[in-house]
């Protein structure tokens, strides 16, 4: 088994694995959900292809932060061949690290008035 | 699709979910109906998988090293044998490879190198091979060649340079103008010479070799223009060479023709018989070696046509050409192709072993893998692990291998130096280092692939049976054992190889030099003498006298050359040999003049030797010394006066085989003057202990060339009194320049180091071929035993004596090891053949080596497999029933 790390020392993921993990975050999905969720959240900006897609989600498999699921639901619906993923406590972990860190980041350009304050309108 | 290049793993893993998302997401495009937005698609998902398949490569390659790391952490023993086993093996390789390299295949380091090529003159009928050209010659060369754009000549002298410190010795190389230019050399301070520099009364110019500037003026930048004084002449240094080899011999200095009294000298120029030079051309391009071989040739009849009195019928002259590089390297090529094969079967022999390792391991592992299997690891995918774990372990092997060839070039660079100029060129270049690379790779695919081959076969018995350890099928057995039978054959020829050599040596090492080198001491001693010849004659005589009176000092005597003084062996007796005739007698048509080495020596030189006098008698201070009799030569002669000579055996068996030598008269000077014989000395092996005993003439001092070397013969080490005699000599003549000391002994270990270190590699490597070889069958054994401790039991249960295991135990590996012995052998005849140029007075399929081998691979392979053989013996016969 892997060992289980520090969250902190899986960071900075990728925007593409970083994308994965919080299409994961409210639940279950296959290949091709994860694929149209990142591109839908992301506005098109992020589109892996089906191989660094699956490149990914080998690696996150790899070091734990994703998992397979045992679970399909509905059989009749389902295609024999997808497998669902589904994100694992030290997955999450890593997901709320990373968003923590870029919040952080995010701040310390604020504090610099690198770029304007959100308008309430 | 694409989906093939990633690894198999992933393919299986993922192959089938990425091709549905592919799917649908092709679909989905189709349906909006936009080709453009379909061919980005495709594009997109193929550069996706162009860029993730290498890093799934690169992962598994990652996982597959650091598991393999991890296992040969566990089994440190395993991995330091194998490692260091493959070592030796690439090491010796790389470092006989660095060697090949650098002498044999690499270019020469000049400009278009291999336009070069050497001239050589032969005396055919007379055996002389390389008689030199004469400065005629040179210049009828130069003309009529059709082939050669430039013509060089090169002769090697010693001078004697005055202002720098002490006098110092110099080795002086006497070219034309264009000798520089030839080669193509670019000088590193000042300039190379000019024409006109070499021209009959020019300014005597020096150009300095970079390693004499570098250690005598501490690399002066301000050098050109100094003035030193050579041959009672002021000297300018115009230029400093590049570190660069030097052919055909190292220099200290370069000087035009013109500078060299010897070369300069009217009645030398003139004369068509005196040969000394070298002679080096560059080819026009679009002209082969060939071609320039035949143009030589050519002009070498039209000369012999011309000038019949120069070339007589009866030597048998001809001219030829050969490229440099070949020239260069004749002597070491089949030295060092016999040491590659050698290493090559080190090699082989490691690789067999290491497989036979791996092959024993992998029984012992043969539950892990099946575990994997069923697992759902692919068989690929296992063949890739294990093909993975060969390469690191080759990897660092090959790794250690080159520290051991880095650490061995002094060595080699040493040894290679008495086989080739190229010598200092040797070291460890790109593409040795690619060799070191591809011979651990091509290792492990070797012993990889073996035990990986063997280990497919096992796969899917092993799980079945369920018994790990025992379930080694007949397969991987065989395979074992024709890996231990080639092993032995391999071991069985480097041992031969090494043994006839080591044979030779011995031989070699027996031979009766025919004086006594113990407690002798021979050094160059070059007076600076312009003066005539009885005043130098008084001079080295006081000298004698001098240096016999140092306390420890036996006798002592001046000649111009010793007995395997290393520059007169590394020439031959050909280079040292000249041409005479016998008073009264006429060649016959086609007879080749009788033609010997002549050497000029003191009275004491044969005492001092311990060289015994045959007949006649000894030369005295009086011969020779005309002016003890007159006030000129001729006068002397008229008084009855006569010039002396003395001759070895070997003279005498040629000239006089049924006569007695004493009083036969002999020319060198075509009859203008006599030499009376007076003596016959025994003979000596004067050019080298592996050559017959060349046909010898001494002369008195006061005649001929002047001695150039002193002589002594202590009481004790003359090492200790070495200083003594050096000062003796400087307080006689304080402006003569010393070197060279060294004793007879040193002269004679020096003379038979080339087969010397030959024999020493070849023994090592035999050493290691038949350690590695041994502990090889020694470890088979060992597992064969292991995996038969259940039927050893039953038998012993069954009341099977002890002795009956051991010796069956001990048949089998000795089967094997006699296989191939029987196997080695027969290679081994056809192949010590090859050797045979390098072998002396032994013969390449010598009985009694090959027997002694025999019995030493035999003896080894029982050694090894005794203590196998004993354990199974001793095993427990309950225990072992029970243990499954």
């Amino acid at each position: 088994m892997v060992k289980a790390k520090e969250p902190g020392s899986y960071l900075p993921l990728t925007e593409a694995t970083f994308h994965i993990l919080v299409a994961l975050a409210d639940g279950e999905k296959h290949g091709y959900a994860i694929l149209k969720e990142v591109v839908r959240r992301t506005g098109g900006k992020v589109r892996p292809s089906a191989g660094t897609l699956y490149g990914n989600l080998a690696r996150l498999e790899e070091s734990g932060l994703i998992s397979e699921s045992a679970l399909r639901p509905d059989i009749s619906l389902d295609d024999e061949r997808r497998r669902y993923y589904r994100i694992t406590d030290l997955g999450r972990a890593v997901a709320v690290a990373e968003a923590e860190r870029m919040e952080e980041a995010v701040m310390q350009a604020r504090a610099k008035k690198l770029f304007r304050k959100p308008r309430l309108t | 699709m694409l989906v093939r290049l990633f690894p198999s793993d992933f393919r299986t893993n993922y192959g089938g979910e990425m091709e549905n998302v592919f799917r649908q997401q092709h679909s989905e495009i189709e349906e909006e109906g936009s080709l453009m937005k379909l061919l980005q698609l495709w594009g997109e998902t193929i550069a996706g998988i162009f860029a993730t398949a290498p890093r799934q490569h690169w992962d598994i390659l990652k996982r597959d090293v650091a598991y393999t790391l991890r296992m040969m952490r566990k089994n440190a023993g395993f991995t330091v044998l194998a490692v260091v086993t493959l070592a030796l093996g690439i090491g010796a390789n790389t470092a006989i490879f660095s060697v090949v390299q650098s002498v044999l295949l690499r270019p020469l380091p000049y400009a278009e190198g291999q336009q070069l090529v050497v001239l050589t003159q032969q005396a055919k009928k007379s055996g002389l091979e390389d008689i030199k050209f004469s400065v005629h010659e040179i210049e009828d060369y130069r003309q009529q060649s059709r082939t050669l754009a430039a013509v060089a000549e090169h002769h090697a002298m010693s001078f004697i340079l005055y202002g720098h410190g002490d006098p110092d010795r110099v080795r002086s190389a006497v070219v034309s103008a264009n000798y520089f230019d030839l080669f193509a050399v670019t000088p590193l301070l000042g300039r190379t010479f000019v024409p006109g520099d070499d021209a009959p009364g020019a300014p005597p110019v020096l150009i300095l070799s970079n390693q004499y500037w570098k250690t005598k003026f501490g690399a002066d930048p301000g050098i050109v223009g100094k003035v030193f004084e050579m041959n009672d002449k002021p000297h300018t240094v115009v230029g400093v060479l590049p570190s660069l080899p030097q052919y055909p011999s190292e220099s200290d200095v370069y000087m035009p023709t013109s500078a060299c009294p010897f070369r300069s000298s009217e009645s030398f120029i003139s004369n068509r018989d005196a040969r000394m030079m070298t002679v080096f051309a560059r080819l026009h391009s679009g002209f082969t070696a060939s071609q320039a071989a035949a143009d030589v040739a050519t002009i070498s009849s039209r000369l012999r046509a011309a000038y019949p009195r120069s070339y007589p019928e009866t030597m048998g002259y001809a001219a030829e050409t050969s490229p440099l590089q070949e020239e260069l390297t004749r002597h070491a090529r089949p030295t060092l192709l016999v040491l590659l094969a050698a290493a090559g079967f080190v090699l082989l022999i490691a690789c067999a072993n290491v497989a036979n390792l791996m092959l024993a391991r992998m029984s012992r592992r043969e539950r892990e893998l099946a575990v994997r299997t069923a697992l759902g690891a692919g068989r690929g995918r296992l063949l890739r692990q294990l093909l993975t774990e060969s390469f690191v372990l080759a990897l660092m092997a090959g790794t250690l291998g080159l520290l051991f060839a880095f650490n061995s070039l002094h060595l080699l660079t040493d040894f290679a130096a008495r086989l080739t100029p190229r010598a200092h060129e040797i070291k460890i270049d790109g593409p040795v280092l690619g060799f070191a690379l591809l011979a651990a790779f091509v290792t492990s695919i070797v012993f990889g692939t073996l035990s990986a081959l063997a280990a497919r076969a096992n796969l899917s018995s092993s799980l079945k049976e369920g018994t790990p350890g025992a379930g080694t099928t007949r397969q991987a057995g065989t395979v074992r054992n024709v890996l231990i039978v080639g092993q032995v054959a391999f071991s069985f020829m480097l041992l031969a190889g090494a043994g006839l050599m080591l044979r030779s040596l011995l031989q070699i090492l027996q031979v009766d030099p025919g004086f006594a080198p113990q407690h002798v001491l021979a050094m160059r001693t070059t007076f600076n003498s312009s003066g005539p010849r009885r005043e130098f004659v008084a001079v080295i005589n006081k000298t004698l006298a001098q240096v016999q009176a140092q306390p420890g000092v036996q006798s002592a005597a001046f000649s111009s050359i010793y007995p395997l003084e290393p520059e007169v062996v590394a020439q031959g007796a050909q280079g040292m040999a000249a041409e005479f005739q016998v008073e009264g007698r006429e060649l016959a048509a086609g007879e080749a003049p009788p033609a010997g080495s002549f050497t000029v020596v003191s009275p004491d030189y044969f005492r001092t030797l311990g060289i015994p006098l045959k007949e006649g008698r000894m030369f005295t201070e009086r011969d020779g010394a005309w002016w003890q009799v007159s006030s000129s030569p001729e006068g002397a002669l008229a008084k009855g006066f006569s010039a002396v000579a003395m001759i070895n055996q070997a003279m005498k068996h040629r000239l006089f085989p049924n006569e007695s030598a004493l009083n036969k008269r002999i020319s060198l000077d075509g009859g203008d003057s006599w030499l009376v014989i007076v003596g016959v000395v025994g003979d000596v092996k004067e050019f080298g202990l592996d050559q017959p005993a060349a046909p010898e003439v001494f002369y008195p001092q006061t005649e001929g060339p002047n001695p150039t070397t002193l002589i002594v013969r202590t009481a004790s080490d003359p090492s200790a009194v070495a200083d003594a005699i050096v000062r003796a000599v400087h307080e006689i003549a304080p402006q003569t320049a010393v070197s060279h000391v060294l004793t007879l002994e040193h002269a004679r270990a020096e003379s038979v180091a080339s087969p010397r270190v030959t024999a020493g590699l070849l023994s090592l490597f035999a050493g290691l071929a038949l350690f590695i070889a041994g502990a090889g069958i020694g470890g088979t054994m060992a597992l064969t035993v292991t995996q038969r401790t259940k039927e050893i039991g039953v038998r012993l249960a069954l009341g099977a004596p002890p002795g009956n295991i051991l010796r069956m135990v001990l048949k089998q590996a000795m089967a094997l090891a006699g296989l191939g012995v029987v196997l080695g052998l027969l290679w081994g005849l056809a192949l010590t053949r090859l050797i045979k140029s390098l072998l002396f007075q032994v013969k390449p399929g010598d009985p009694a080596t090959f027997f002694a081998v025999a019995a030493v691979l035999l003896i080894t392979a029982a050694i090894a497999s005794y203590l196998p053989a004993r354990r199974a013996a001793e095993v427990d016969p309950l225990s072992a029933v029970r243990s499954e």
